[in-house]
């Protein structure tokens, strides 16, 4: 009997638990992009490497990305984004670890589009603020996608701009998420 | 004398001026780094995944924010959202990979080809859910 008992413990431990594993997705090449807009310029800036993974059944879903990826039209732009604004080599990564508060509505196993709310934590320049804002979930030919759209007051991460260019740069910023995910 | 003097000073301080606004601006419109023409640091794909990904820090340097020639074999050709080609290149790690995103197309390129591509190398990101990250690279183009 015990022995019994014991087989059947080990048989279920072996076996792996790839129902658990379906429910998590992921993309390395999401796109994350930002906008700034004064009366005197308008910046944009788009990063197409951006790592994020869903987990459909907890709702957790995270963004991760390297700075230095984010490409500028003007390389002069780019360089002071990177050397003086985001101090780059000192903060190489900006993150968002956060839950999609009503995951259950939506029904991954069919097509449609899902208005849903994400809160989590956001991390840019070292500096972690939680956040809440909409997004949208949808599922397209069987496969997910998550986009938003969010403004973001720059000096609430410590960003500080020179005030030689200050009128330049909006003191919120637009950021945009664009990702679209396989199953891992 | 002194009209002279003035004058010379009205016409140094105009060159000066001019002199700043022609710098300022080629510094304004000074052209992203050219990858293409660039004397690249050459490395395969496994090695550069495994220094990159790595805890030991002091080989890094010789590749985050370089050029590199890289070689390997192409694990999957993909198109990111604005439609640009995206090259995984394998590695040592199965669901790890050097993720090339090209500048332009690498034509009649797919999964088993050995290839050599040459791009910006950003670093090395992963997320967390156990699932191995990738080094990126950027501005990439196919390297003869």
């Amino acid at each position: 009997m015990n022995i019994r008992n014991a087989l059947l413990v080990l048989l279920i431990f072996s076996v792996k638990p790839t129902f658990l594993a379906a429910q998590v997705y992921f993309t390395k090449n999401g796109s994350v992009s930002f906008f700034s807009k004064t009366i005197l310029e308008n910046i944009t800036a788009t990063n197409n490497e951006t790592i994020s993974i869903l987990n459909s059944q907890t709702g957790e879903i995270q963004f991760s990305l390297l700075n230095n990826g984010f490409h500028f039209p003007k390389a002069k732009m780019e360089e002071d984004f990177n050397e003086d604004y985001m101090e780059s080599e000192k903060y190489p990564r900006s993150t968002f670890k956060g839950i999609i508060s009503d995951i259950n509505k939506i029904d991954f196993n069919n097509d449609g589009t899902w208005a849903v709310t994400v809160t989590g934590d956001l991390q840019i320049h070292g500096i972690t603020k939680t956040i809440s804002v909409p997004g949208k979930i949808s599922i397209i030919n069987g496969k997910i996608n998550a986009a938003a759209t969010f403004t973001v007051p720059i000096k609430d991460y410590n960003i500080k701009i020179p005030s030689i260019v200050s009128n330049k740069i909006s003191e919120k910023i637009t950021i945009s998420v664009n990702c679209l995910y396989q199953k891992k | 004398m002194q009209r002279k003097s003035k004058r010379k000073i009205v016409v140094f301080v105009a060159l000066l001026v001019a002199l700043s606004a022609f710098v300022g601006y080629g510094i304004w419109n000074k052209p992203h780094r050219d990858v293409r023409n660039a004397t690249p640091v050459k490395v395969n794909a496994a090695t550069l995944y495994k220094i990159l990904s790595g805890k030991n820090s002091s080989d890094k340097s010789n590749f985050n924010n370089k050029v590199l020639s890289v070689s390997g074999t192409v694990k999957q050709v993909l198109e990111n959202h604005l439609r640009q080609q995206v090259i995984l290149l394998k590695t040592d790690i199965e669901e790890g990979a050097v993720n090339c995103t090209m500048e332009e197309k690498f034509e009649n390129v797919k999964a088993g080809d050995s290839v050599l591509i040459k791009g910006i190398c950003i670093g090395y990101n992963a997320g967390d859910l156990d699932l191995p990250g990738d080094v990126f690279l950027i501005r990439c183009y196919h390297a003869d």
